[in-house]
């Protein structure tokens, strides 16, 4: 027992000599040297503890390394350790070691008056290796917020396409008896009913219609609401919208007479007014209150003349528009319907668009925007008024002065179409001229040859005395004419 | 009589809000890869499944396809080069 405390304070007397010249060198050959220098220590002890060297030497080159980590680290253990060897070793035997003992001790108190200055700091891990879920609390968010558009996409395209089979389902019969081809896709080269709605995206769905005696087509539109989309939901919220039904009927030339009108909303036709072609340019008015025919507030008239107004509200129309006044924005007829304004690039000679002569329905389908499949029933009615328009159209005629009124307009708006753009077919010929007199003279410049050069010049000369020739002849003859 | 009908030039002019959710996610997607920005991702991906729920039938569906990619890599490229999560602004 006693030897073998012995043995460890051996042991620690020469780890901390060591530990004390580690401190003054760091290179690692120095430390070699070192050890040599410790080993020679050994040599004069007896064959015991040379035997004990190696062991030594290993344990002493551990306990270096212990001893080296220790007072250099936060471990007390060693100092603890020092504590111990000395209680039981006595004072008489340590204090040949004194300083090389206590090196630890004198370290202690350093620290421990550090420790009272400089509190321990805890660190917070940082996010990204705490491994809890709670800190990717946005990206959750993110996610969820995701999964809740697919399934608002999903329950909205559900909900359209449900609503548009009902509209169909309701409307087939009347359909089928009236025309003969009944949905068409355009994929086919035969025309044949393939009897299903043509779906154009989540939330518009066409049909058309064909083969009935005086109307080359009918295009029905169901324009639903973005249901699919739930920014557009929740835009919805705010200002609510209906679901709306277009129909558009392309009459036969001969068919229809000629004149603009349309009935709705005021709203509607202030809007119809601006943007579309032909009211703009044969409807100057403002929309009139359609009471003085019977009909409700809410709807007014635009009309070309009085007296296509007269024609068209008859009885039936009258009653038509006042019992589903609600659900109606705009009837629309026309001779020179040619859609929308478009906006022309300036400098552009533009012809006349082309005219196809239609009847235009917009209905609303009620319920703003919180529609069942079963409120399309109330839309049948509607489809009765169109198809009554329809023969309506064919068998309406104007009078003599009705028709000449109507011509007197076209050739009218004819004529200020054509001075608009003549004005500008002239500055376009303008500067076609311009140009060609550019190259002509770019070209007598480039040309190398003097007499070559002189030729063009020559040429050119010649052209313009002659064209100002023509032009005096001209100026003569008005002035001739004038006289 | 005749089909079809209307294959008209009206659909790019009525509603440009696929085209226009389609560019913001290919911008928002650039972004977030270059600038290492994860809200730029996240909102690049809202931004092409939007684009896609207003999209048209006749559209491209490779292009919707492509945005899609470009958006979810440029989420998992920005979480592969900083798994921190995000931190709001406030």
């Amino acid at each position: 027992m006693k030897a073998f405390l012995a043995f460890c304070v051996v042991l620690l007397v020469f780890g901390s000599v060591s530990e004390a010249k580690f401190d003054d060198f760091e290179d690692e050959e120095d430390i070699v040297e070192y050890d040599d220098n410790d080993f020679a220590e050994f040599e004069d002890v007896t064959e015991d503890s040379v035997t004990e060297n190696p062991q030594r030497v290993i344990t002493t080159e551990d306990d270096e390394d212990e001893t080296t980590v220790e007072l250099e680290g936060q471990d007390e253990n060693q100092e603890g350790d020092f504590e111990d060897t000395d209680t039981q070793e006595g004072d008489t035997e340590s204090e040949p070691y004194d300083d090389e003992e206590f090196e630890g001790y004198e370290d202690k108190p350093d620290t421990t008056s550090s420790k009272n200055k400089d509190p321990i700091t805890i660190v917070d891990v940082p996010a990204h290796l705490q491994n809890s879920w709670e800190s990717y609390y946005l990206e959750i968010l993110m996610v969820t917020g995701l999964l809740a558009y697919i399934m608002n996409y999903i329950i909205g395209k559900n909900k359209n396409s449900r609503l548009a089979q009902a509209w169909f389902n309701t409307h087939r019969e009347l359909l089928e008896s009236n025309f003969t081809l009944v949905g068409d896709d355009g994929t086919n080269k035969e025309a044949t009913s393939t009897g299903k709605l043509n779906q154009e995206n989540e939330h518009i769905y066409n049909l058309w219609c064909s083969g009935r005696v005086c109307c080359e087509g009918m295009l029905i539109q169901l324009r639903f609401l973005k249901r699919q989309d739930l920014l557009n939901v929740l835009a919805r919220m705010m200002r609510p919208v209906s679901d709306q039904v277009q129909i558009k009927v392309t009459m036969n030339d001969e068919d229809m007479d000629t004149y603009v009108f349309a009935v709705g909303t005021r709203k509607a036709l202030v809007r119809l007014q601006k943007e579309m072609q032909d009211l703009s340019e044969f409807c100057s008015d403002k929309p009139k209150s359609g009471a003085k025919y019977g009909l409700p507030d809410s709807l007014a008239i635009l009309s070309e003349m009085g007296e296509v107004t007269e024609g068209m509200m008859d009885t039936k129309m009258v009653h038509f528009l006042t019992h589903y006044a609600d659900k109606i924005e705009s009837v629309h007829f026309s001779d020179q319907f040619s859609g929308p304004k478009i906006m022309q690039e300036e400098g552009q000679p533009l012809k006349l668009p082309d005219t196809k002569r239609t009847l235009l329905f917009t209905f609303n389908v009620p319920g703003s925007g919180n529609t069942y499949p079963k409120d399309m029933e109330a839309l049948l009615p509607l489809m009765n008024m169109v198809i009554y328009s329809i023969d309506k159209a064919k068998k309406f005629r104007l009078n003599r002065e009705g028709k000449q009124k109507a011509d007197k307009n076209r050739a009218r708006v004819e004529e200020n179409f054509l001075k608009l753009t003549h004005v500008q077919r002239q500055e376009a010929a303008q500067s076609r001229r311009e140009e060609k007199k550019r190259a002509e003279k770019e070209r007598i410049m480039n040309e190398e040859d003097p007499e070559k050069q002189r030729r063009l010049e020559e040429a050119a000369l010649r052209r313009e005395q002659k064209k100002l020739e023509k032009k005096k002849m001209k100026m003569k003859q008005i002035k001739v004419k004038a006289m | 009589r005749y089909k079809p009908p209307p294959s008209e030039c009206n659909p790019a002019l009525d509603d440009p809000t696929p085209d226009y959710m389609n560019l913001l996610g290919m911008i928002f997607s650039m972004c977030g890869l270059m600038l290492k920005l994860k809200w730029c991702a996240w909102v690049a991906v809202y931004c092409s499944f939007i684009s896609f729920a207003n999209s048209r039938s006749s559209e491209d569906t490779k292009q919707m396809m492509s945005s899609f990619m470009l958006s979810i890599s440029a989420v998992v490229m920005s979480y592969l080069q900083n798994p921190q999560p995000m931190t709001p602004p406030w």
